[in-house]
């Protein structure tokens, strides 16, 4: 059906085969590169986010925001970078020292290792698991260990109830979550992402899941916004109540993960988001279609590389749709209680997801053709 | 020795070392915060096994269930009742050890003697890979439906006993007569058990 | 005879069973041979043998929807609806009396004749258990719906645990019941002692339930399958150390169900603490869903161990009916001498599953079913008396006869027919364990059942000579201000039919025993694994 499209792995070990490597020391000298890749662009997609967020909250609160430290105040999430990295890396005196370091390295780590399975192309992704999107819930899970092992390590009530919160807010979280993931894992008869995109293909943006999937698409970014412990959902940290809650004894490049981590969730979130729910890679009007009305084959690679390029953009472009929302959502919307919260997420949301579940496998039934039989 | 196969008996061993010396520190530790954790971390390496078995489905869900869900419950019961007492010094406490880490250490020769003499028929069925997922799901509804069904119900019934034996609103009264209720009903001023064996 | 003949005659006699039943053995193995994607979506699942357990799946979930409507509403249809689901459960099992053998889910269930005897004494206990319980959760002040409820779920998991046939059957429905009973155990939360008694039972109970997962993982590396017919076959062939150690582990959990000496410590303590009607089934069901387990296990699974795990058994059945009956003599509650008593019955049910004969496990049966009667009947009087004075000493017993003379008529006959004196239900049912040992040349089991059954005799009948010999004036305080019998009250007929009923059971049964005997023989002449190892057990026997 669709084409292989873009091979970069094996245009690369061909290359290097070329110069006379063996298949095996090319496929561990690609392995780093893509990790190398994502790493970057999840950090450049960081710092971006942070102006985002700079800029946007100063449009709602009507300021300017940041404007000196280069064009508009593009460096200055780098300038902050920077000020974190060289602070002073403080343990407090009767902290666990041992845990205290380990806390911020366990959030962050399951968060990065989850960017393996985002997929920009056909075949732009780190690796196709079978597992796919079910890595990312189950790497997510382990994040609340860190928040706990942090909260308890600081020896500081705030931190030790951030932590607690954090920790309950998750897995309360993750349960619908998953449960809304689940119904589209239906549809595709899949985990993986990439057939989770490919199943959206067919028509453009008439096939996008969110069509199909409105009360999921709702479900999953409530949740996703509990999970990255954005406002209306950031207890944990809640400042009034809480001082910072786990981050409260954080100083330095320690806190700087706890930012990182925070950050990058978002925008694994938001990209998860477009793959699940927005067709992932697609262009609205599919490219097929355009090549065909260019009259251009759609294997030539002029027009494989656009069709790359275009996938990365439209990725790219629909996290960053996503995420603007989610950043107006932080400079509008007020805190809920904690209690509102747990409600929320039990009374409400998981059975509002067991019901989109099992409506969904009604209709795969009665109509497999629209519902991926 | 090609490459994959040197990498796989590397992840081997760290993985088998960490599930070990992880596993001692659970049972050994005195802290309890630190065991907790120490779990976590051989739930894990235990989900890394599955995956050098070529189970990625199987690993994930250990991950999601063990680490994610039970240890983080553990941790949260510890945290929530973190209480530091001092617990009463126990009589001969380093015999009582002495004994039974000598109890285990016989246990563990006579399993590893026993599992080395065993002719195990290696090697076993090929992994299936990718196509697990699907592989389990159809077993799941079909030759361990049954254990599947019951699974549901064995939660179900966890769930409500949890919440019945943790709520507060016990009936005072009863329903019928409107009398007190009596929740000794029996032998009502015996001390518990454990106070009739100290003494 | 050498260990080499024996072996090779198993595995002789073995093939003969296999080319007898190829229906059977080939469709297991199919199922747990690697079979091709889809392909085991098209086998039948003949489902319809868990009918019985749907009943009871039926009752728990209306149960519980019923008990969304308050305390009061659950009050007055909680009841019916297990009467329904249960008296509908015996009737399908009654329906599959003798029906054509089809395994069903593919290899993990099998309702064969013992597999609907012992369901059905399961179900039966949990019958007579609600029936004795209602009058006592109300006094007590618990929510009466989320009781039935988990005490249907514990029933659902014994009864799937007699039938089933795989090793992921059989430690899911032995979890559900466990576990349904540590929360049994402790429903009675505001009193510490069954706070204690849960917490006791969940901890020993889930080091068991360890110790049996890691000797089914040892099976299931063995014989690359987690049917039990496939282990059966995979063991005949390679009797390594290592399937002896699996059989040990094995062995540890069932004696731990069944309450035998020296898995037996959680037994006092738990029945002590538990709520009474929780004991009750505790002390029926689930130890008849214990030896259905170790039934299937044992002789299904460990034929080729015979030897080492009759030995095994021999001797923990010796030392149930010692300790159990010895230390029963000692005690001042009522609960804890049943409890002791219990383990020492246990010992005796265990004599008949040692022989391995037709006679043995038809007396083991036949056992259960009585015993199922006397002990609940038994019961039924203690729960009576202690809503009555809330006392449960057998010293306040003294001088009952003048003032309630039915509690001291059933609990009299009950106790009689528990300690084996004749003409009562026990008699005739310990009589045809004694005499299937005695055929099977188990002399020592004998001789210790018949000495630890005088000494039982003894602390039963001084239970009685407390409640009748007494003049009123050495009644005891408790009685003496005996209240007016009142059986108006909610809960209370359901109460007085239980105990009318079992007492008449245990008292008539006796005599009419013709029918149980041949309900008995029945049942493992309609079991294919018994006949098979009763077989194999004769064919060794001539060898």
């Amino acid at each position: 059906m669709v084409s292989p499209g873009l091979d970069l792995e094996l245009s690369f070990s061909q290359a290097l085969q070329g110069f006379g490597f063996s298949p095996e020391v090319a496929r561990l000298l690609w392995l780093p590169l893509p990790m190398l890749l994502v790493l970057v662009a999840a950090v450049v997609g960081v710092l971006v986010s942070v102006w985002l967020e700079r800029k946007i909250s100063a449009a709602v609160q009507q300021r300017i925001g940041p404007e000196y430290a280069g064009a508009l105040g593009v460096l200055q999430p780098l300038a902050d970078g920077l000020k974190l990295l060289v602070k002073e890396d403080i343990i407090p005196a009767r902290a666990d020292s041992l845990l205290f370091t380990l806390g911020p390295v366990l959030v962050v780590v399951p968060v990065i290792i989850s960017w393996l399975i985002i997929p920009f192309g056909q075949n732009l992704l780190i690796s196709n698991v079978g597992v796919g999107i079910f890595l990312w819930i189950s790497f997510s899970s382990i994040q609340p260990i860190g928040l706990l092992m942090s909260g308890y390590a600081s020896n500081n009530k705030y931190s030790l109830l951030g932590g607690l919160r954090a920790a309950a807010q998750s897995i309360s979280y993750e349960i619908p979550l998953a449960l809304a993931v689940l119904a589209i894992v239906m549809m595709s008869n899949s985990l993986s992402t990439v057939d989770i995109v490919g199943q959206q293909t067919g028509a453009g943006i008439l096939s996008w899941n969110i069509w199909r999937q409105p009360v999921g698409f709702l479900i999953f970014w409530i949740c996703a916004l509990a999970e990255c412990e954005r406002l209306p959902f950031d207890l944990p940290e809640a400042e009034e109540e809480l001082v910072a809650g786990y981050q409260t004894e954080y100083a330095g490049m320690k806190f700087a993960l706890f930012y990182l981590a925070g950050y990058i969730n978002l925008v694994l979130s938001a990209v998860l988001v477009s793959v699940l729910y927005l067709g992932g890679w697609g262009f609205p009007i599919p490219v097929e279609w355009l090549a065909g009305w260019l009259n251009q084959p759609i294997d030539a690679p002029v027009v494989q590389v656009i069709t790359g390029t275009v996938g990365i953009v439209m990725t790219v472009l629909k996290a960053y749709l996503l995420v603007f929302v989610a950043i107006l959502l932080r400079w509008t919307t007020p805190r809920v209680r904690i209690d509102q919260l747990l409600d929320l997420g039990w009374k409400f949301l998981l059975p509002l997801s067991l019901v989109n579940l099992l409506v969904t496998a009604a209709l795969k039934l009665a109509f497999p053709v629209a519902f991926g039989g | 020795m090609t490459i994959a196969t040197t990498t796989e008996l590397i992840c081997f061993l760290v993985l088998s070392a960490v599930v070990v010396i992880g596993a001692l520190g659970v049972v050994l530790l005195s802290n309890i915060v630190y065991s907790a954790f120490l779990l976590g971390g051989v739930f894990t390496a235990v989900a890394g096994l599955y995956l050098l078995l070529n189970a990625s489905f199987v690993a994930m869900a250990q991950i999601l269930v063990y680490v994610g869900a039970i240890n983080v419950l553990i941790l949260f019961a510890i945290m929530l009742v973190n209480k530091r007492e001092d617990l009463k010094a126990i009589a001969n406490l380093t015999t009582r050890r002495a004994v039974s880490a000598g109890v285990c250490a016989g246990l563990l020769a006579l399993l590893v003697r026993v599992v080395v003499t065993t002719p195990w028929s290696l090697p076993g069925p090929p992994a299936v890979g990718e196509e697990a997922t699907a592989r389990i799901g159809e077993h799941l509804f079909t030759d361990y439906l049954l254990p599947f069904e019951v699974a549901s119900v064995l939660l179900l019934m966890a769930m409500i006993g949890a919440i019945v034996l943790a709520r507060r609103d016990v009936l005072a009264t009863d329903v019928v007569t409107g009398e007190v209720a009596d929740q000794g009903l029996i032998e009502k001023a015996r001390t518990p058990l454990l106070m009739n064996r100290a003494e | 005879m050498t260990v080499g003949a024996s072996s090779a005659a198993t595995v002789a006699a073995a093939q003969r069973f296999q080319a007898a039943m190829p229906d059977m053995g080939a469709s297991l193995l199919a199922t747990q041979a690697m079979a091709a994607p889809g392909e085991l979506l098209n086998l039948s699942l003949n489902a319809s043998a868990v009918l019985p357990e749907a009943a009871v799946l039926l009752a728990m979930i209306a149960t519980l929807l019923v008990d969304l409507a308050g305390e009061k509403v659950a009050t007055r249809w909680v009841p019916p609806i297990c009467y329904i689901g249960l008296g509908s459960s015996l009737v399908l099992l009654a329906l599959q009396w003798n029906a054509p053998l089809e395994p069903s889910f593919l290899g993990a269930f099998l309702a064969d004749n013992l597999a609907v005897a012992f369901r059905a004494v399961i179900a039966l206990s949990t019958l007579l258990s609600l029936l004795i319980s209602w009058r006592y959760a109300e006094k007590s002040g618990t929510p009466v719906g989320e009781y039935a409820a988990i005490l249907l779920a514990a029933t659902l998991g014994a009864m799937l645990l007699c039938g089933a046939t795989d090793l992921v059957s059989v430690f899911i429905s032995l979890e559900t019941l466990s576990v349904a009973s540590y929360l049994l155990s402790g429903y009675m939360k505001r009193d510490a002692r069954s706070s204690e008694a849960a917490l006791k039972y969940l901890l020993v109970g889930s080091a068991a339930a360890a110790v049996f997962l890691y000797g089914s993982s040892l099976l299931y590396g063995l014989s690359g399958s987690t049917s039990l017919d496939t282990i059966g076959l995979a063991l005949q062939s390679s009797t390594t150390p290592l399937a002896a150690l699996a059989l040990v582990f094995v062995l540890a959990t069932v004696a731990f169900k069944i309450a035998a000496v020296p898995f037996h410590q959680w037994t006092p303590d738990v029945y002590e603490g538990s709520p009474t009607p929780v004991v009750a089934f505790l002390s029926v069901g689930s130890k008849a869903a214990g030896f259905a387990l170790a039934l299937r296990i044992l002789v299904g699974c460990f034929g080729a161990f015979d030897d080492q795990w009759k030995l095994l058994f021999t001797v923990l059945a010796v030392l149930s009916m010692t300790l159990g009956n010895v230390v029963a003599l000692a005690q001042t509650s009522m609960k804890r001498m049943l409890a002791y008593s219990s383990i020492g019955q246990a010992g005796f049910v265990m004599i008949g599953m040692v022989c391995g004969t037709e006679d043995g496990f038809a007396a083991m049966v036949l056992y259960m079913a009585a015993y199922l009667f006397m002990n609940l009947g038994a019961f039924a009087c203690i729960i009576l008396f202690s809503i009555r004075t809330g006392s449960d000493r057998i010293s306040d017993y003294a001088g009952l006869y003048q003032k309630d003379p039915l509690i001291t008529l059933g609990l009299s006959l009950c106790l009689l027919s528990l300690g084996g004196i004749p003409p009562m239900l026990g008699f005739f049912g310990k009589i045809y364990l004694f005499f299937a040992g005695w055929a099977n040349h188990q002399y020592l089991l004998v001789v210790v059942g018949l000495v630890t059954s005088v000494i039982s005799i003894y602390y039963y009948i001084s239970v009685i000579k407390m409640m009748v010999v007494k003049e009123p004036q050495e009644a005891s305080d408790v009685v003496k201000a005996y209240p007016d019998v009142n059986w108006s009250l909610m809960g209370m007929q359901p109460l007085r039919v239980a105990l009318i009923g079992c007492v008449a059971i245990t008292a008539v049964g006796g005599i009419l025993s013709n029918p149980l005997f041949q309900w008995a023989n029945t049942a493992v002449a309609g079991t294919p694994l018994l006949q098979q190892a009763i077989a194999l057990s004769s064919l060794k026997g001539l060898g």
